[in-house]
């Protein structure tokens, strides 16, 4: 039984467009150092529109979404700071930030806003810069993050009165997930080993495809350039060390800039609104389910997902069955086990078989983060939940290309988390004639 | 109105500097909040007191710290692990437990839950609180 019961929308929305900048590290490229908030905000927003063939100025409302805006932009109010960028100059707009689960609230705020109806076209977008920070007193020039300096940034996630000085919360986010599958599930150490590895080798295979990903080598070319005959065999090599109890190296996020946009719209107003210049199937928002555990609360994304999951379910009265294609945030790689098992994805105790076995990448049976999720797509940090969307979204629309998966989606289930810890779970589906 | 206004957080560890760990019960469902909160979490009850915890708890879970999972000034708390802590008095919490390595935890993962007792750890400033495995529970 979900702690809340969610009540239906007031009248149905969809999303329209979506947009998406490449991940990547700004700075470290001459062609895209000197980029600002506003060149990218804006790309992934126009890119949204235009996709919809909405104008800017028909649209009602943006929600501006960043994670660490005074550190790494020396921002207090982000949404204001890039409001002349992208045609939508004098429309209203508010920022929020919910750190790695950001761009999952994002798609979350919009609809509420379109669903209540208030505003019956809105645009929700998230930028991030993860791997560099603003210089103070310059107008766009940009420096390289220290990991000591993300290191400290990333423990003001949690909560300062208790959990930081009890100290376990904020370490088990690496781990407990993974003792969690593995105790109750009854695998051995060299199983719940292999399975973390698959997730990273089934990831960068589908990135490996996508052209917006930070990462495209795959494991398999990785392994033998190192002289290794096989991508399991590089990935439990001194290359691929553990950094965690159960978790490695490749199981852990690429943080990297970026930026991602989607445009919402209710759903009787789509003619009218796009002029008929819409080139594709808009694919509404069934429900969106939310939880919330603190760090200091045992297995708090386990249990933030079960509460997520149910409530989107309840809403939409869609069954497990009936998702096509899903999608975690999983910047510490477990995520997209456990997540797909809560949510029916993958059978409870058996998805670890399905990972190894290579049935989660973009051309097996489960499909799960055809993108390459965060640890090869990329992590900006506030962006990465729309670029998840995006990705999606075209999946959805069958425009993917090399890595299309087999049956075209019809229902897809998303699942953001981040924070310490916020949970964002949403069903979606196209939208027939 | 019932609800006050308290230092609920400075009350917990000037406790601690006093050599009691405490928590806050609920008078109307008799849930307890450890660490201490304004209302209950089990009921949403403002009717809370003070209580002095026993420390008797037992640990349901254990992950071993890491070069991601720890820092350097946790290096006095070793051999430790993290873990599910559940009190006596029904509050449950992720806290550092004492006395576990990496020999300890293959004997300990098959006896879960095991038993814990709380202790007052100085830390950087201030005082926080610890669990001990119990003796006998690796036997």
């Amino acid at each position: 039984m979900s702690i809340t019961k969610l009540g239906r929308y007031m009248r149905s929305v969809s999303i329209i467009g979506v947009g998406c900048t490449p991940f990547m590290n700004t700075v470290d490229n001459p062609e895209t150092d000197g980029l600002t908030e506003g060149d990218l905000f804006g790309y992934a927003a126009l890119q949204a529109m235009e996709d919809a063939g909405v104008n800017p100025r028909d649209v009602d409302f943006y929600f501006h979404g960043q994670a660490s805006p005074l550190n790494c932009s020396n921002y207090l109010t982000p949404n204001i700071q890039i409001g002349n960028c992208f045609g939508m100059k004098g429309k209203a707009s508010i920022h929020h930030s919910e750190a790695c689960c950001t761009g999952y609230y994002a798609l979350e705020q919009a609809v509420n806003a379109v669903a209540s109806g208030k505003y019956n076209c809105v645009l929700s977008g998230c930028v991030e810069f993860g791997d560099s920070a603003a210089v103070p007193n310059h107008p766009y020039k940009r420096e390289k993050i220290t990991m000591e300096k993300f290191l400290q940034t990333t423990a003001w996630l949690y909560d300062r009165n208790y959990t930081r000085s009890l100290m376990a919360g904020q370490e088990l986010i690496y781990d407990d997930a993974a003792e969690y599958y593995k105790r109750t599930n009854g695998l051995t150490d060299e199983q719940m080993d292999d399975t973390l590895c698959w997730m990273s080798i089934n990831n960068r295979k589908n990135s490996s495809k996508c052209e917006l990903a930070i990462e495209r080598k795959t494991y398999d070319e990785i392994a033998k350039e190192n002289g290794y005959n096989s991508a399991i065999e590089y990935m439990k090599s001194p290359f691929n060390p553990r950094t965690g109890d159960f978790l490695r190296m490749s199981g852990i996020e690429i943080k990297c800039d970026g930026a991602a946009a989607v445009l919402v719209c209710a759903t009787d107003m789509i003619e009218e609104l796009t002029h008929g210049k819409m080139q594709h199937k808009p694919v509404e928002v069934l429900g969106i389910g939310c939880g919330a555990f603190e760090a200091s609360n045992p297995h708090f994304e386990i249990r933030a997902t079960e509460e997520a999951v149910e409530e989107v379910y309840d809403v939409t009265g869609v069954k497990p069955e009936e998702i096509d294609i899903f999608y975690a945030n999983d910047f510490i790689i477990t995520s997209h086990l456990i997540a797909a098992e809560i949510a029916g994805y993958l059978p409870k105790g058996e998805g670890w078989k399905y990972i190894c076995e290579g049935r989660t990448a973009y051309d097996g049976d489960k499909p799960i983060n055809t993108n390459g999720g965060r640890t090869s797509f990329g992590h900006a940090h506030a962006a990465s939940g729309l670029a998840d969307l995006y990705e999606c979204i075209h999946q959805m629309r069958g425009d993917c290309g090399e890595r299309q998966v087999k049956k075209l989606p019809k229902t897809a289930m998303l699942r953001g988390y981040g924070g310490a810890q916020n949970i964002c779970t949403y069903i979606i589906r196209t939208k027939e004639d | 109105m019932a609800v006050k206004l308290e230092r609920i957080t400075k009350t917990f560890y000037d406790n601690l500097e006093l050599g009691k760990i405490t928590g806050r019960r609920c008078k109307s469902c008799g849930a307890m909040e450890f660490p201490p909160h304004l209302a209950c979490n089990s009921c949403g009850s403002t009717d809370m007191e003070w209580v002095e915890i026993s420390g008797k708890a037992t640990m349901h879970s254990i992950v071993l710290p890491a070069q991601l999972s720890s820092k350097p000034e946790y290096a006095p708390l070793k051999p430790f692990a993290y873990g599910e802590i559940h009190l006596e008095e029904g509050a449950e919490f992720n806290a550092v437990v004492r006395g576990i390595n990496k020999k300890k935890r293959k004997v300990l993962i098959e006896k879960l839950p095991v038993k814990v007792t709380a202790a007052i750890y100085q830390r950087d400033g201030y005082k926080t609180v610890v669990f001990d495995l119990d003796e006998g529970q690796c036997d």
